[in-house]
């Protein structure tokens, strides 16, 4: 059938009509083979543009589009919905970006750009005038979803879900539920403790009954895509049949040789390799760490309920969608990075809360009663280039809502804030001139005078040139200095690397769009939630959460899902099964099959993204792309290379 | 005109169309719930569809709300009611909430407007343009601005002089001054309030001289300036159209500030006036752009970068406090601050301000609630009742906020405020 094509240039109020002509642009299109009509609009992809395209499908029963504007990761489902509306298949529409890779690359050169605009948008009419009409795959969606770590988001995403009637796995690496907020005291903004708000919500958990709740587990396989995601988690056992009379609990500890740091409390304190819960932490059971443990046998031998001889589970998870809220580290400052482990009066923010809980009626650091602090900030973050440039967030209100505390719980001391301005954004600020008001000293230096710390002679020194008193040079006497340390990702990257989630630049799990996708992946049927997706305080985690959970429900809630026809396939003829496209593939979607007693290469389809990696390295040329064919593209490149 | 048509039926009712609420709805309706959305003004698509670019990764604000916009106006499952506002919302028991829902006429017929706008040649009267923020007039018959939707014409009443000049015009006889105000009894099982956030307003603080100084505007001015469907072809000065060569922003204009009654940081205007400044030396490579500030606040992701982006640019940074602003003959502007690095008072000329107004709450949905009470913050923004572990939770249950109204907050956070009110009320539809 000869082709009808329509040609849409955009001028995006100005992004790209700033520089690009595109009245020459669409006059020098015109002509081309199959362009049955052409015209330029402001906003291609408002409403109004949209009903004319339509109308004008419909009108002339054009039977392809081209529509030249924006990346199409902006509006790619914008452009098909429209050809969608006018009963064209939506595969019929070709885009061509002419901001991104035209107008704002080439601002500087306006002939330039029209003269590239008009090459680009010619090879979008040379493979409309091939792009034939396709049928998107269709796959049945499982109905459940699996949220790894259970860290405030994914609790609260696991509660949402289930509250939507869909079933959750809720699969925690930890022993315990909670995450980091499991560690923390009071909080802000609401001032309840970390304790009540995990109780609060482990209570809600394990009443929902179409909630799994795994700990000591972990995804170490995943096979599958959207809507068929197949997981291996392995449960490690907890080496417990039922609980030991509390009595020989404390025996069994006792009697444990073997004595590590507790990471609860960040290292300051130790504990046995057999240990019981915190307060905070749930499920509320001891438990034993093997990989420090000897297996000596002595707790064994004191209480009858320990089994020592319990081995890891693995199961097998069908579900239709994964959602990732595995959290963030807490940076670790480098050795001697502002005196942290070289100066002992040296701790880091999430430290110090420890500390504050665990200290009772005096606030002592190696015997001596503290009453100078020094805050610095930005520890681990705002750093130069190749460091973590970004602000984590949370932390000056964190920090300055901790010194509050220690004022309340502690009334003699001082608290001295060396910080590079402070950000308590929104409310936050309240908590800002609650602590002015209590006395608090702030210091700010900046990027070029950050604050020294030295430790001599029993003394600990904090000095800073600060710009609040036109550049003075202050030091202060400090009994502890508390490095605000910001949110890094988690060092253990590896269930991300087996989803393969993309990284932002500041290396947390990135988003499709900011705006448009906040919680959406390009790994299709995997949102993020939380502070793995970058540094956030509890409400913005459980705003992300729940936003993420709705998405992940409609992925899993109407049984049938349609996915993209645009992958690879195989001619069986040509295919000889070298497997050299098996190494190519990054998504792992080729896998052999017989065909007539012929080991030939087999595409599954829903895993496969159309990236066309596998393309070029099969020697007799028997893979072909979808909508991407060699007929395609080499009419794209006759376009191109004839300017 | 109050027939039985005028009793409604839904499953959610959303009220406020910004991109808060906007996104409410869209989550509710592609879950396959139907949802009314009631908007006060012409368009929806709330403050975000007037913006230039947005920060951090400087889209156009139009690129990414008009799509969106239109998803909403499309979607089957959403009816929308512009110009329409909410006289009262009882809950009569769980999951049944009775409303009442006043629409003003509009005086056009959407269905039946092509937007041509003859009818705005043809009025005689000309009135300060609100969707411009007053930066230049408009005509009582109008469409609210180009890329508003529902796109259609609109008769400012109060201002209309009954001529009849645009009903001669009209081809399509779209123009129906015969409408009346209408009622409506809406059922809904749950509420979104999304009614976002009002600017302060500068006249409070008399010192900066907005209102009486032509060169001083709000950033919401500017950003109709830099915005794609600007009202001048350029960046001017609204006193004498000149182009301005040495602009200063004045950070935390009503915000941070006891005096004036918000003691609250809003969270984004550290941002928009850097990325307003970034703007200006795109459009104007001559310029001096200087951002008096007390602390510079991009938190966000991307947000820390930006910042360093404009400094690279050449945007200077002053940690200053503005204590006045002062107007010369030539219409340009004397600043007088304290400049807080060296501890001294100084002063500096500019040929135009610009007032980073603050973040203020919109008090309208206080008075939605009959017996209820829907209880606000200190600040008066809506009160989060559980902030950490359910943030979209208000004091009356099966009611849920989204966005601005509960605080301020950038448009990534709204959306994910939405998300989260949405999935409290799919939640809630479900369970009770
Ligand atoms: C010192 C400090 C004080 C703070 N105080 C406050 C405060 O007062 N108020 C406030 O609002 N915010 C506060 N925060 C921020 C708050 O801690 C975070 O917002 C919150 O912890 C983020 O929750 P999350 O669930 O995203 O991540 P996390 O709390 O990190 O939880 C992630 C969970 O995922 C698990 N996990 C990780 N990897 C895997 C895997 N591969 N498989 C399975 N499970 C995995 C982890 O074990 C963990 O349980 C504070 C932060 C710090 C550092
Ligand atoms: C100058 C400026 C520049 C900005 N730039 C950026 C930027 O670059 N990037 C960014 O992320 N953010 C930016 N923002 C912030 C952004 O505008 C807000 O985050 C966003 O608009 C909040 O959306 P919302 O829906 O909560 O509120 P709003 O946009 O205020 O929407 C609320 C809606 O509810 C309607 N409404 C109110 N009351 C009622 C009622 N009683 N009945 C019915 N309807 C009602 C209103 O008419 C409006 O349509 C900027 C803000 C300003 C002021
Ligand atoms: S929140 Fe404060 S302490 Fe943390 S990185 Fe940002 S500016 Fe520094």
């Amino acid at each position: 059938m000869k082709k009808k094509i329509g040609v849409y240039i955009c001028h995006c109020g100005g992004n790209i009509s700033d520089y690009v002509d595109v009245e020459k642009v669409k006059k020098s299109i015109e002509d081309e083979g199959g362009v049955y009509l052409a015209k330029t609009t402001m906003f291609a992809c408002s409403d109004s543009n949209q009903k004319d395209m339509v109308d004008d499908i419909k009108g002339n029963e054009l039977n392809g589009i081209v529509v030249a504007s924006c990346s199409p990761k902006l509006h790619l489902t914008t452009f098909r919905n429209v050809s969608e509306r006018a009963d064209l298949n939506k595969y019929n529409y070709v885009h061509a970006n002419i901001r991104e890779q035209d107008s704002w690359a080439h601002s500087d050169d306006k002939n330039g750009a029209t003269e590239k605009a008009i090459l680009l948008v010619k090879a979008a009419i040379a493979k409309a005038r091939l792009a034939e009409p396709l049928i998107p795959n269709k796959i049945q969606a499982q109905k459940a979803v699996a949220v790894i770590g259970g860290g405030i988001a994914g609790m609260k995403a696991a509660i949402a879900l289930s509250d939507k009637d869909c079933p959750v796995y809720l699969i925690e690496k930890a022993p315990f539920v909670g995450g980091r907020v499991a560690q923390w005291g009071n909080m802000f903004t609401s001032n309840q403790t970390g304790e009540e708000l995990i109780t609060k919500l482990y209570h809600e958990l394990i009443k929902r009954k179409n909630i799994t709740l795994f700990t000591g587990a972990e995804v170490t396989h995943n096979a599958g895509s959207i809507g068929d995601f197949r997981l291996k988690v392995s449960v490690q056992p907890r080496y417990f049949t039922g609980t030991c009379e509390e009595k020989q609990l404390q025996q069994a500890i006792d009697a444990c040789p073997v004595e590590v740091l507790d990471e609860f409390n960040f290292n300051l304190t130790k504990r046995k390799a057999i240990y019981r819960n915190a307060a905070s932490e749930y499920p509320q059971t001891a438990t034993i760490d093997m990989e420090n443990c000897t297996r000596c046998g002595k707790c064994e031998a004191i209480c009858d309920k320990i089994d020592l001889s319990q081995k890891e589970e693995i199961l097998d998870l069908h579900v239709g969608s994964v959602l990732m809220a595995t959290g963030f580290d807490p940076y670790t400052p480098a050795e001697g990075e502002y005196g942290y482990n070289e100066v002992d009066n040296v701790l880091t923010l999430p430290q110090f809360v420890r500390m504050l809980e665990l200290s009772d009626k005096k606030l002592i650091r190696n015997g001596k009663e503290i009453k100078n602090i020094a805050y610095i900030y930005c520890v681990g973050s705002r750093q130069e280039e190749d460091g973590n440039t970004y602000c984590s967030r949370y932390c000056c209100t964190s920090a300055i809502h901790t010194s509050v505390e220690v004022k309340k719980k502690f009334p003699g001391v001082y608290n001295y804030h060396f910080n590079r301005g402070i950000r308590t954004y929104g409310k936050q600020e309240l908590l800002y001139a609650e602590s002015l008001q209590l006395g608090d000293i702030y210091l700010q230096g900046d990027e070029e005078s950050l604050p020294e710390v030295s430790g001599e002679s029993g003394k600990t020194m904090v000095k800073v040139k600060d710009i609040l008193s036109a550049g003075r040079l202050i030091e202060v006497e400090a009994d502890l200095v508390v490095l605000v340390t910001g949110m890094v990702p988690r060092a253990d990257n590896s269930v991300g690397s087996m989803f393969k989630l993309p990284k932002g630049r500041d290396k947390f799990f990135n988003e499709i769009h900011m705006k448009l996708r906040p919680v959406e992946t390009f790994i299709d049927g995997v949102t993020i939630a939380g502070a793995c997706q970058g540094p956030k305080n509890i409400m913005e985690s459980v705003n992300s959460a729940l936003a993420a959970a709705t998405k992940s429900y409609s992925y899993v809630s109407k049984g049938e899902l349609e996915t993209e026809p645009i992958v690879a396939e195989v001619d069986a003829e040509l295919c000889s099964w070298c497997d050299a496209c098996t190494a190519a593939c990054p998504f792992d979607a080729i896998s052999m099959t017989n065909e007539s007693s012929k080991a030939i290469a087999l595409i599954n389809n829903s895993v496969c993204k159309g990236c066309g990696m596998c393309l070029p390295v099969c020697p007799t040329d028997a893979l072909n792309l979808i909508a991407y064919s060699n007929n395609e593209i080499e009419s794209m490149i006759d376009a191109l290379a004839a300017g | 005109m109050n027939g039985p048509s005028n009793q409604l039926n839904f499953d959610a009712l959303v009220v406020g169309g910004g991109i808060a609420g906007g996104e409410a709805a869209l989550n509710l309706a592609s879950t396959g719930y139907k949802v009314l959305l009631v908007e006060k003004e012409l368009s929806i698509g709330g403050k975000m569809i007037m913006l230039s670019k947005v920060f951090p990764t400087l889209d156009c604000a139009a690129c990414i709300t008009t799509p969106k916009v239109s998803e909403i106006s499309r979607h089957p499952n959403i009816t929308i009611f512009t110009s329409s506002e909410i006289s009262s919302i009882n809950k009569i028991a769980e999951n049944n909430f009775e409303a009442t829902v006043v629409r003003q006429p509009r005086y056009v017929v959407i269905e039946d407007c092509t937007a041509c706008q003859l009818c705005e040649q043809a009025c005689p009267v000309s009135v300060p343009d609100q969707y411009q923020y007053n930066l230049v007039g408009r005509k009582a018959a109008f469409i609210p601005f180009s890329i508003a939707s529902p796109k259609a014409a609109a008769i400012d009443i109060e201002n209309c002089v009954l001529c009849g000049a645009c009903e001669k015009v009209c081809p399509t006889n779209c123009i129906d001054f015969t409408q009346e105000v209408e009622t409506f009894q809406v059922n809904a099982k749950t509420v979104i309030l999304a009614t976002g956030f009002k600017l302060f307003d500068p006249l409070m603080i008399p010192r900066y001289g907005f209102g009486l100084y032509k060169n001083v505007i709000t950033s919401m001015q500017m950003e109709r300036e830099l915005a794609p469907t600007r009202p001048f072809n350029t960046v001017l000065r609204p006193g004498d159209g000149k182009v301005p060569d040495k602009i200063a922003y004045v950070l935390c204009t009503g915000s941070r500030d006891a005096t004036i009654g918000n003691p609250i940081c809003s969270q984004i205007c550290c941002m928009y006036s850097i990325k307003q400044a970034q703007l200006l030396m795109g459009a104007l490579p001559m310029a001096d752009v200087t951002i008096y500030y007390i602390n510079i606040r991009s938190f966000g992701k991307g947000f820390d970068e930006f910042y360093q982006q404009a400094k690279g640019m050449g945007v200077n940074f002053v940690k200053g406090k503005i204590g006045k602003i002062s107007e010369q003959g030539n219409g340009n502007l004397t600043l007088r601050y304290e400049d807080i690095n060296e501890g001294i008072v100084k002063e500096a000329d500019h040929d135009m301000v610009i007032l980073s107004v603050g973040v203020l709450p919109n008090q309208d949905a206080s008075d939605f609630f009959g017996q209820d009470e829907l209880q606000l913050d200190p600040y008066n923004f809506i009160h989060q009742t559980d902030v950490l572990a359910s943030p979209a939770l208000t004091s009356i249950k099966g009611v849920f906020v989204a966005g601005t109204a509960s605080g301020p907050m950038d448009i990534p956070d709204s959306i994910l405020s939405a998300g989260s009110a949405s999935s409290e009320a799919i939640s809630y539809l479900i369970q009770e």
